[in-house]
């Protein structure tokens, strides 16, 4: 099992909904859709990749085959996924200090919620919801968030500053240069592997890449003697 | 009211229900979750094959959680005003047990695009692995090609109520040519600090012309890449 | 019987390296005694025998009946492995921290220390305990702060005589690096240094050291320590931080009360600390600034400040005096200061005007270990511009405010010869927090070996940063938005420290030291 894929954390965690007033939790995701301004913390905090709330009606989970049983479920679900950068504890401890409203705005109407303040009950509320993740895959495990986005204004300053100043004479060559470089200074950083998230995932990864290492000996060592 | 789409960007969230069933000793969604993990053991993920996926996640869902810690919320504790709670409100307030009558295969992607071409992509780069993984969800005798697999996955399918996103929604090439040239422009920048400008032009153009900027087909980080990649591994560490 | 001195913290209960950086306070000299509890009973006699002089928090000289200021300062400090051999119950052991149980080494690849600094390097006594022989393991730290030398070894050897009385029941450690290739010392020294013949409070690369310290509720003159050591709010004034961050048994930032064993007299009024002898590499850092002033567009002093964010004479800010021409300027009025307004000058400051790091470089010591408000931050309209997203957080200091440390500690040793790294020199440092996992390790791993937070990527904090050759380290030193010039890279940046030794720690109140030495501890 895996939550980890780099520098990349799998969060899910399914929480109840009193059925009649999942309406209300859908009211409240449109109008933070509509006023971007109520996202401003999460923009801020610059952790997440990707991230997605979905309500489930209780009649909502999907039916396929006339031989599965229909639920009969008495609440609706909210189920929230999130991509972020950081462990766990660095994640909650981020939000619960920075938006502590937006994560009760979300999260009241599910059942038993308990605030976000203090830490430890919502810490426990979210543990004892999560789900853990079988399988997680990121494109880039060596990027963050915050890499993703510097790489992507790096990428549209290079080329500007390429299609203008690529054969210019010398002076202006330098002078444009370290304007580009004075634009991205904050962009510049090195990628490299995560530090690791906890012991136990360090453990499991470094079994994973010895066995691999392995397996791939092997590989070899049969085809040498083919 | 809710989106699956930012942008370029679409949010896929798939619930599979997997039969209430067992093949040779183990139930089914057991195995299904056996196949994930077996996932875990490659080199890389079979979900690097499927274009324009930025992140994915699968896992079974036994259950839900029934609820047992305190609760701060009015309609968990409103009956507090009342100065004497009879039994039967006392009970009803507390958290009813609920449970799903089926297993579900939770799919969740992001990825750049449309939902039906991305769905064929899928089923064209890594069907073998799909059928691996959902022959034992209901339904999924029917799929034999793209279009029935299109069908069946929007049958699965569920709209997000907000999604959020925190990095952009450029095609999955466009990040990666971009963090390949993150990486190589900021060496660039350090290595050539100090030079004299005759000199650091000249190396710029040769850098450039090593790099390919507006060339997406050219150098760039793949999907999935130094997934194990670890300080001890010197010899994918000198690719970097 | 005389009435307690009016203060919100029981400081007869707390003891008081928590709250005094007696280095700062006339005691010059220091030693740290390492020991081995042998068996349970002896050694909680010989608790019993030390705890008359340990030294608690209370205030010296003031009152109709004043304590006075000792000449020697004693205090006491436990590892789990310490605790487990008094004999505290399981129940209560279960309840300590996962990484306090676990002790310093066996987190090695959390702290990144690698390479150089890892375990196989460090002083025989740190890389003796818990390893084979759990006879060897350290157990307690007896720390000693001396007004004077003569203050200092007799303080020492009234505990040498302590030992010797519990009859084998405590051992003394040794295997201490010391000068010229000693290997197996009995003790750890540390002392202030002297410039020019006078004690100073410089550490071996020549910066100002000890500026800093946190201010939480409850201690004294709230109006002249709060600004720039509390936490920074969002109308410009400065507030206490909560006690709980610091001191077990009070709430912390969060509202509740911090993770801590039971009974709650055990934990209440104490903390945990984290003791790192940390070696200095006086000739690469000597090289590398040396290296890097030739291409450097400033002055070598105003590019040594740049890697730790305070000159390195005096500590002036850099975000106060962000060149040479303001520095100047700034000496002046610290000439004239009074010393509350030196203070002042020193430590009330915020990165609100220098949020793109032109001034204070966002790799630079300071901003990695206390980034104050400047995490509130996003990209600016201006290229190369960050800004304050105020009003994002909570508060300003949402994600800071949980990951602040108190720092103690010497230097030790030294730096005879200034163009080699070896010998045995650098800095004993002790930090304290109530939650070691949240506080020095997260800073440790995510602030100055990774830089994810400050928009650097994998960028490692300067000076402290676990730097190696193999993946030849950078940092980017920002350069004004405003202006014209490039910022500047600092180029394969060498290892500058490296960890010789520690362990994690747990610091009783006097009240806990009390029933530990009696054998009392008991969670029932």
């Amino acid at each position: 099992m895996s939550n980890i894929a780099g520098k990349a954390y799998a969060i899910n965690v399914i929480t109840p909904l009193r059925w009649y007033l999942a309406w209300v939790n859908k009211i409240i995701f449109w109008v933070a859709l509509k006023f971007p301004q109520y996202l401003k913390g999460l923009i801020t905090l610059s952790l997440i990749h990707y991230a997605r709330w979905v309500i489930i009606g209780r009649k909502q989970f999907p039916h396929l085959h006339p031989d599965q049983p229909k639920e009969d479920l008495k609440y609706g679900y909210m189920l929230f996924f999130s991509n972020f950068n950081g462990s766990w504890d660095q994640y909650i401890d981020s939000f619960t200090f920075s938006i502590p409203g937006g994560l009760d705005l979300f999260w009241k109407w599910s059942v038993r919620y308990p605030h976000s303040v203090a830490l430890t009950p919502f810490h426990d509320y979210i543990r004892y919801n999560q789900v853990e993740t079988n399988h997680y895959y990121s494109a880039y495990p060596l990027a963050t968030s915050n890499d993703v986005k510097a790489a992507r204004k790096l990428k549209a300053m290079l080329i500007d500053f390429d299609n203008k100043w690529h054969d210019a004479p010398d002076a202006e060559f330098q002078k444009h240069y370290n304007k580009l470089l004075l634009g991205l200074q904050h962009d510049l950083g090195d990628m490299r592997p995560t530090p690791i998230v906890s012991m136990a995932a360090a453990a499991v990864d470094k079994r994973r890449v010895r066995d691999l290492r392995k397996a791939a000996q092997h590989t070899v060592a049969a085809m040498e003697e083919m | 009211m809710g989106s699956n789409v930012s942008g370029k960007a679409y949010a896929l969230t798939i619930l599979s229900p997997i039969k209430n069933a067992y093949v040779a000793g183990v139930a089914c969604a057991d195995t299904v979750r056996d196949q994930l993990e077996n996932w875990n053991l490659l080199q890389n993920s079979p979900m690097a094959r499927v274009p324009q996926t930025y992140l994915a996640r699968l896992f079974v869902l036994d259950d839900v959680f029934t609820q047992s810690l305190p609760g701060a919320g009015a309609l968990d504790t409103v009956s507090d005003f009342l100065p004497a709670v009879p039994d039967g409100i006392r009970r009803a307030a507390l958290p009813t047990p609920d449970h799903l009558k089926s297993k579900y295969l939770v799919f969740s992607i992001d990825f750049h695009g449309e939902l039906e071409p991305y769905l064929r992509g899928m089923w064209q780069a890594i069907a073998p692995e799909i059928q691996s993984v959902w022959q034992h969800c209901y339904g999924f005798d029917a799929v034999s090609d793209a279009e029935d697999f299109v069908a069946y996955m929007k049958k699965c399918q569920l709209t997000a109520a907000l999604f959020f996103v925190g990095s952009n929604d450029d095609p999955l090439g466009e990040q990666l040519k971009a963090l390949y040239l993150k990486q190589e422009f900021s060496r660039f920048a350090l290595e050539s600090q100090g030079l004299p400008t005759a000199e650091l032009k000249k190396r710029y153009q040769e850098f450039i012309a090593r790099v390919k900027p507006t060339d997406l087909t050219g150098p760039a980080w793949t999907p999935g890449q130094y997934a194990l990649l670890k300080h001890s591994d010197a010899r994918q560490e000198a690719a970097l | 019987m005389t009435k307690l001195q009016t203060a919100s913290l029981d400081l007869f209960d707390i003891q008081g390296d928590i709250v005094r950086p007696y280095g700062r306070f006339g005691f010059p000299f220091a030693r740290y005694v390492f020991f081995n509890i042998r068996e349970g009973t002896r050694g909680r006699a010989f608790l019993t025998a030390i705890l008359a002089k340990v030294t608690s928090a209370a205030t010296w000289g003031i009152g109709p009946d004043p304590i006075p200021k000792p000449l020697a300062t004693t205090n006491l400090a436990f590892t789990y492995q310490g605790l487990k051999n008094l004999e505290l119950p399981r129940a209560t052991l279960a309840g300590f921290p996962e990484e306090f149980a676990m002790g310093m080494k066996a987190r090695k690849d959390i702290l990144g220390d690698d390479g150089p600094s890892s375990p196989e390097y460090w002083d025989p006594i740190w890389r003796k305990s818990r390893d084979k022989n759990r006879d060897l393991d350290v157990h307690v730290l007896v720390s000693i702060n001396g007004q004077s030398m003569a203050a200092l070894e007799e303080r020492y050897q009234w505990l040498l005589e302590a030992v010797a009385a519990s009859d084998g029941g405590v051992v003394q450690l040794s295997g201490h690096r010391g000068h010229d290739g000693a290997e197996n010392l009995p003790y750890q020294e540390g002392h202030a240094l002297l410039e020019d013949g006078q004690l100073c409070t410089k550490e071996h690369f020549g910066y100002t050291d000890g500026i800093g310290d946190p201010y939480f509720a409850g201690l004294a003159d709230a109006s002249e320590r709060v600004r720039g050591r509390g936490k920074q709010m969002d109308d410009g004034t400065w507030a206490p931080l909560a006690t709980g961050e610091f001191l077990l048994g009070h709430i912390d930032e969060a509202h509740e009360y911090p993770a801590a064993p039971v009974p709650f007299l055990l934990s209440r009024n104490g903390t945990f600390m984290v003791y790192r002898k940390l070696h200095e590499n006086v000739a690469s850092f000597d090289g590398f600034l040396e290296r890097e002033s030739r291409n450097f567009s400033g002055s070598k002093a105003l590019l040594k400040a740049k890697f730790v964010g305070r000159w390195a004479d005096n500590g002036a800010p850099l975000t106060t005096a962000p060149d040479d021409k303001s520095k100047a300027e700034w000496d002046a009025r610290f000439a004239q200061a009074s010393d509350v307004e030196k203070d002042r000058m020193l430590s009330d400051f915020t990165y609100d005007d220098d949020m793109s790091g032109a001034k204070c470089p966002f790799s630079s010591h300071m901003r990695r270990i206390n980034p104050r408000a400047s995490l509130e931050f996003t990209q600016g309209d201006k290229p190369g511009a960050m800004v304050r997203s105020r009003g994002a957080f909570d508060t300003p200091g949402a994600l800071v405010n949980r990951r602040r440390i108190i720092r103690r500690g010497m230097p030790y040793g030294e730096a005879k010869d200034r163009t080699s790294d070896r010998g045995n020199h650098g800095i004993v440092i002790m930090m304290l927090n109530a939650d070691i996992g949240r506080q020095f390790e997260f800073v440790q791993q995510q602030w100055i070996n990774y830089g994810n937070d400050f928009k650097a990527s994998n960028d490692k904090e300067i000076l402290l940063g676990n730097h190696d050759k193999e993946y030849p380290s950078r940092a980017v030193l920002p350069a004004d938005p405003d202006g014209e010039r490039a910022p500047y890279f600092l180029r394969n940046i060498p290892r500058l420290v490296e960890t010789r030794g520690g362990d994690y720690f747990f610091i009783p109140s006097m009240t806990a030291l009390r029933l530990i030495a009696k054998g009392l501890v008991d969670p029932t």
